[in-house]
């Protein structure tokens, strides 16, 4: 979801901005004295400055809410599966591989080596959640399988020749099946 | 004894360009073979890839200091005298780093990327031996010494022509009242670099100490998170203070085109304070995936990376379209290239903002969406408002004349960028990892489209690097040349 957020956000701002150079770039060849261009262009500056710290504002308070950080994601449960996560050139170590619909997991993610990328796909290969494996820390991050089949985990931070092999598949069993 | 320090500082700039250009075109070659190895067309080995990928990146954010930095001290020895052998030093200091960084990649096997995060560097000595990363890092090393010479070197300047370095960033006029215009543009944005970039190299700088004490002896071990902000504090920064550098050209060419004066009024200088601020503060957005950063800290790399967009969207860019509206503008090379690179600068902030939304970056960070916000304001920002510069250089100081080929030229350029970021975005959209050295066939057409859209940069850009080289054959032909203060 929040990956259509961005692009179409990027898009539809990216489209306004050129808008605005495209719009300058035909006016340009026009000639006006620049104190009256200033003062009008000042007045509407300010409109422009409070309606960007207004979008950036709702942005903010309605992205803040949700944080992906342990203490506040909404499945965290303390009684949650947890499973000890360690990445190690090129590869990642499981404690526990067992998964099912709906139950509430907790990663806890380290390296033993250098630091890798923790990155969650799913069957569609969109990423679905992410931390860090760096070594000497454990980042802690929760899920809740929503649909069976078979996820990936692919490091996400550069480590070295082997960076694009160290993929695992984990597999996600229905709620109840096999 | 004055006219030979001018023309040591042309010859200086025209260099740097020279070199900026050159390199340019061969980081670009390097960027398209990784996208085609990407996109399946070509097959290279993945050590080989990860070493291109090292090139590339050092060599990019290298040239586009570079340039930036030509462009920084041109501008600003129009205000203040400049000792050109300051910005010698820096450049032979810059290509002996350059020469080892070379060494460490093709001789010694190095691949870790231009921002390793430590302990890599241990990690790979123990693999491929010491030699590689240890000439890489002595290479990044002697490359900041060179800048943190120049910074403080233009901070002793400004300190002695303005009084000190707040008050070249205008505090008399915001602060204490003083009425009137600040320092020119060039001499508010040069400050902002000393302080921000000589911070950042000085945390580069500690992280690098850090990697090469524990190669030399494994028993000194240190804080894998500490060096990765320290990393980050560097790489932000450094990044950042290229277009802060290249910028200054927007402001000198677009203000001479137009005859509108662009002078640093309070909001100006407001902004350019702001800037420096937020440029230090905001690094943490790089590690916003990394959980057990408090999280006030994560926090703030949110909220101020959304307001550091505020200074470039509000003043700066505003200020272009202000400054270019109704003015009856000359459109020639140089002005072409420092408007599109407005847009360029602009367009890049916004999924580098959005991108700072934690929530997004917990299912977008380290996916292609990175490389692809910062290929559109590093490419369509600071590399064209650096071609814009090197056109307005020859015919500033040569005789340099448009033709209908850099029409077609800056066209290709632009419109191909787009693509090329634009395929980086998408691939971002659909979770492709960035560096990765081979990639799932359901990411492959995105490196292709890329691909294609970088063969058609290249030859855009291999006609701006010839058409420079050939107008720095007319150098001091132009009677009409500016002056430039300077001092041997």
């Amino acid at each position: 979801m929040y990956q259509s957020i961005a692009w179409y956000a990027t898009l539809f701002f990216v489209f306004l901005i050129a808008l605005a150079f495209s719009f300058v770039y035909g006016e340009s060849r026009k000639l006006k004295e620049y104190g009256s261009i200033q003062e009008k262009g000042y007045k509407i500056r300010k409109f422009y400055f409070l309606g960007l710290l207004a979008i950036m504002g709702f942005a903010s308070a309605i992205s803040l809410s949700k944080l992906p950080y342990h203490d506040q994601h909404v499945q965290a449960k303390e009684n949650g599966k947890v499973v000890e996560v360690s990445g190690i050139q090129f590869a990642w170590e499981l404690s526990n591989e067992n998964f099912t619909v709906g139950e509430p997991v907790q990663f806890r993610v380290t390296s033993k080596d250098v630091t890798h990328g923790f990155g969650l796909y799913d069957e569609k290969l969109h990423l679905i959640a992410q931390t860090q494996a760096m070594p000497d820390y454990t980042n802690i991050v929760s899920i809740t399988f929503k649909k069976p089949g078979t996820y990936k985990i692919m490091c996400l931070e550069y480590c070295s020749t082997g960076h694009h092999v160290m993929i695992k598949d984990i597999v996600v069993k229905p709620k109840g099946g096999y | 004894m004055e006219s030979k320090a001018r023309k040591q500082i042309k010859k200086g700039v025209a260099f740097s360009l020279m070199v900026t250009s050159v390199v340019l075109v061969f980081m670009m070659v390097f960027g398209v073979m990784m996208l085609l190895n990407q996109g399946n067309v070509v097959k290279i080995s993945a050590q080989l890839f990860y070493k291109v990928m090292t090139i590339h990146g050092t060599g990019m954010i290298g040239i586009a200091a570079l340039g930036g930095s030509a462009i920084m001290w041109y501008y600003l020895s129009k205000y203040i005298h400049l000792n050109p052998k300051v910005f010698f030093t820096n450049l032979i200091l810059s290509l002996i780093g350059v020469v080892m960084i070379l060494a460490a990649i093709f001789v010694f096997n190095f691949s870790d990327g231009w921002t390793f995060l430590y302990p890599l560097p241990s990690a790979s000595a123990k693999l491929n031996g010491s030699a590689g990363a240890l000439f890489f890092l002595f290479g990044l090393l002697l490359l900041g010494i060179g800048y943190l010479v120049m910074y403080f070197y233009l901070a002793a300047r400004l300190i002695k022509e303005y009084g000190g370095l707040g008050k070249s960033l205008g505090w008399d006029y915001i602060f204490r009242g003083k009425k009137g215009y600040g320092p020119p543009a060039a001499v508010v944005a040069t400050t902002m670099v000393i302080i921000a970039n000589s911070t950042g190299i000085l945390a580069g700088a500690t992280a690098i100490v850090e990697s090469i004490v524990n190669i030399l002896n494994p028993k000194f071990t240190f804080d894998p998170m500490l060096a990765k902000h320290l990393t980050y504090a560097f790489g932000h920064i450094f990044a950042n203070c290229t277009i802060y550098m290249a910028v200054i050209a927007v402001y000198e060419v677009l203000s001479e085109y137009t005859g509108r004066p662009w002078k640093s009024n309070k909001a100006f200088l407001i902004a350019w304070n702001f800037s420096t601020l937020f440029t230090l503060m905001i690094y943490t957005h790089h590690l916003l995936m990394d959980f057990a950063v408090p999280r006030w800290m994560l926090i703030i790399g949110q909220i101020f990376s959304y307001a550091n967009g505020l200074p470039v969207m509000v003043v700066t860019a505003y200020g272009a379209l202000m400054i270019v509206f109704r003015s009856a503008v000359k459109w020639d090379f140089a002005s072409s290239m420092m408007f599109l690179a407005m847009f360029g600068w602009v367009a890049g902030a916004v999924p580098a903002i959005i991108d700072a939304t934690i929530v997004v970056n917990h299912v977008m960070h380290n996916t292609k969406w990175v490389p692809g916000h910062f290929h559109t304001y590093m490419g369509m920002g600071v590399i064209a408002m650096i071609f814009g510069f090197m056109y307005y250089f020859t015919k500033t100081e040569g005789t340099q004349k448009q033709k209908g080929i850099d029409n077609l030229a800056i066209s290709t350029y632009f419109f191909f960028f787009t693509g090329l970021a634009g395929s980086f975005l998408y691939a971002g959209k659909i979770s492709t990892p960035r560096r990765w050295a081979e990639h799932l066939p359901e990411w492959t057409g995105a490196d292709q489209v890329g691909a294609l859209c970088g063969v058609l940069i290249i030859i855009a850009a291999v006609i701006f690097t010839i058409r420079f080289i050939i107008g720095l054959r007319t150098l001091g032909k132009n009677s009409e040349t500016n002056s430039l203060k300077s001092v041997s």
